[in-house]
């Protein structure tokens, strides 16, 4: 191949290859933002009535519950654990909530239930 | 007894070693003469990068390694590799076409291991694992990384036109050689050899090896090119904050982009399909267990394989030829060029969007994943110590993934 050969050749593949990356690239781009328009949705300011109602259901359940204190422990850290973890599963923040009491639940399943969970369990590494 | 000494002697490798000096010196071909001992010294230099010095070791040091075992003289039929077998017509059916019946006879442990690159097994089977850790949020959210993915494959096609140029004149390389060159500026190491290994085995040595050695020194090859093409004002630009993304777009992002490049680049779908299914095994969240294998063991065992068999096709006559040197120079350029190339889109976003897109970005576009990435992060931060752009910097960045392997689906399109 003789190098003016070469620059011709060296050029137009560039040409055609450049192009086709940009060319479908683009392509992808388009239909991105094509989703977007479809499937995104800005996130809106969560009507506080919503969390209202969830409280006051979980404020019910939880004063529905008998009290027992079997054990009172301060065990503030445990208790602050909790409260964040129902905030989170009512998508609100801790300041919306109040826990009045903690009570354990026993583990009264039964054993063939346990070895059931523990072989899903080990059968997912 | 002496003469089982005499015997035992002369088959081991010294023996061999001076017996092959003696007829290259005969030959009168002076590189091959100390072509074995020097190789050695080869892999040796690249074992030490590779454990001291830390330059992808994940790979280099299995390539090291198989370099090293190939290159141990050995009578023909002893030997771990034969890259005759792959590459010379004199073992190929009708000059083109694998003899496995050969291979499967007289290949060695290593020729075995090779077919899974000759045939094009190991890249795509890698990818799926890197498909499954690479999280394509970024990119969806700011769908314009999309161009600088595309414009940090620059540096192929440069190294391309200049590899077609130094072939012209006088360095033997021909069109397919100068693709496989070139797609080391993708900056992508199963992409690269799954291209040469199509396209131009006897370079694939010294092509990976380059690709993964640039690869390892993007923190010293991006940082001088970067200052050069952007302003202090530009450097320190602050990006706005990324939206979320829905599952739904990141589930569907894989079946898309499968689609667009199937239809396009039918060529490049095993690398892009086997990335993309990876990625729809995390998205989707239903199949946590098969993807535990893909990232993990699957990857790892493929990783070696290749490491090793890459490595294992340097032997001398193969490697220690003018065009390891041109490759190793012009493998460079590709990755300064790819690097510009994605900086100068980067700059036009600047200012097209006035001021709202920081260029450094572009320069994440050559796809080491995350690497480069980072390298935006850092020369960013050193402006603006509070600036993070790590994050919009990994939109262009596996935007170079898919790029780089559409420019090799291209190029095999092309000459294959």
């Amino acid at each position: 191949m003789s190098i003016s050969q070469a620059l011709s050749e060296g050029v137009q593949t560039a040409l055609i290859g450049l192009s086709t990356v940009f060319a479908v690239l683009i392509i992808l781009m388009i239909v991105i933002s094509i989703m977007k328009a479809v499937f995104y949705k800005k996130p809106k300011e969560k009507p506080a009535t919503a969390v209202n109602a969830a409280e006051e259901e979980l404020t019910r359940a939880i004063e529905s519950l008998p009290v027992i204190d079997e054990t009172p422990q301060e065990d503030e850290e445990l208790i602050a654990v909790i409260t964040a973890a129902i905030a989170a599963s009512l998508n609100t923040s801790t300041y919306n909530l109040r826990i009045k009491s903690l009570r354990r639940v026993d583990n009264n399943q039964p054993a063939w239930n346990k070895a059931g969970i523990r072989e899903t369990i080990n059968s997912r590494f | 007894m002496l003469e089982s000494i005499i015997n035992f002697l002369s088959n081991t490798g010294f023996a061999q070693m001076i017996r092959q000096m003696g007829e290259m010196a005969a030959a009168g071909n002076w590189l091959q003469v100390i072509g074995t001992p020097l190789m050695l010294v080869v892999a040796c230099i690249l074992l030490y990068l590779a454990i001291v010095k830390k330059f992808e070791p994940l790979l280099l040091l299995p390539i090291a390694f198989g370099m090293f075992l190939t290159n141990l003289p050995m009578e023909f039929t002893q030997r771990l590799m034969h890259p005759q077998f792959f590459i010379d017509e004199q073992y190929l059916i009708n000059g083109h076409d694998l003899d496995m019946q050969l291979i499967a006879s007289q290949g060695g442990l290593l020729d075995l291991l090779y077919l899974g690159v000759k045939l094009g097994i190991y890249p795509p089977l890698i990818f799926l694992g890197i498909g499954y850790m690479t999280d394509f949020g970024p990119l969806i959210a700011n769908p314009k990384s999309l161009l600088l993915g595309a414009a940090a494959q620059f540096g192929v096609f440069a190294a391309f036109f200049m590899a077609l140029l130094l072939g012209a004149a006088g360095l033997g390389f021909d069109v397919k050689d100068a693709a496989s060159i070139g797609i080391i500026g993708g900056a992508d190491g199963p992409t690269a050899i799954f291209v040469t290994k199509t396209l131009a085995p006897a370079l694939l040595p010294a092509i990976a090896i380059a690709a993964y050695s640039y690869m390892a020194l993007i923190p010293v090859i991006q940082p001088p090119i970067m200052k050069l093409m952007t302003t202090k004002k530009m450097r320190s630009t602050v990006m706005e904050q990324l939206r979320p993304v829905s599952k739904t777009e990141k589930i569907l992002f894989p079946i898309i982009v499968t689609l667009v490049v199937g239809l396009i680049v039918p060529d490049a779908i095993s690398l892009i399909g086997c990335l993309m299914l990876g990625n729809l095994a995390k998205e989707s969240g239903v199949i946590e267990r098969l993807g535990k294998t893909m990232q993990n063991e699957l990857m790892n065992i493929v990783t070696i394989f290749l490491g090793i068999t890459v490595g294992a096709t340097a032997t001398a006559e193969q490697f220690l030829t003018p065009q390891t040197l041109g490759i190793i120079g012009l493998g460079l350029i590709a990755f300064c060029f790819s690097t510009f190339g994605g900086l100068v889109l980067g700059d036009i976003m600047y200012f097209a969007t006035g001021g709202k897109v920081n260029p450094l970005i572009g320069s994440a576009g050559v796809s080491a994943v995350p690497m480069a990435a980072r390298v935006s992060q850092q020369v960013g931060q050193k402006e603006n110590p509070s600036n993070f752009l790590l994050m919009h910097a990994m939109g262009p960045n596996v935007a170079g993934v898919i790029g780089s392997a559409v420019a090799a689906g291209v190029f095999l399109a092309m000459f294959k």
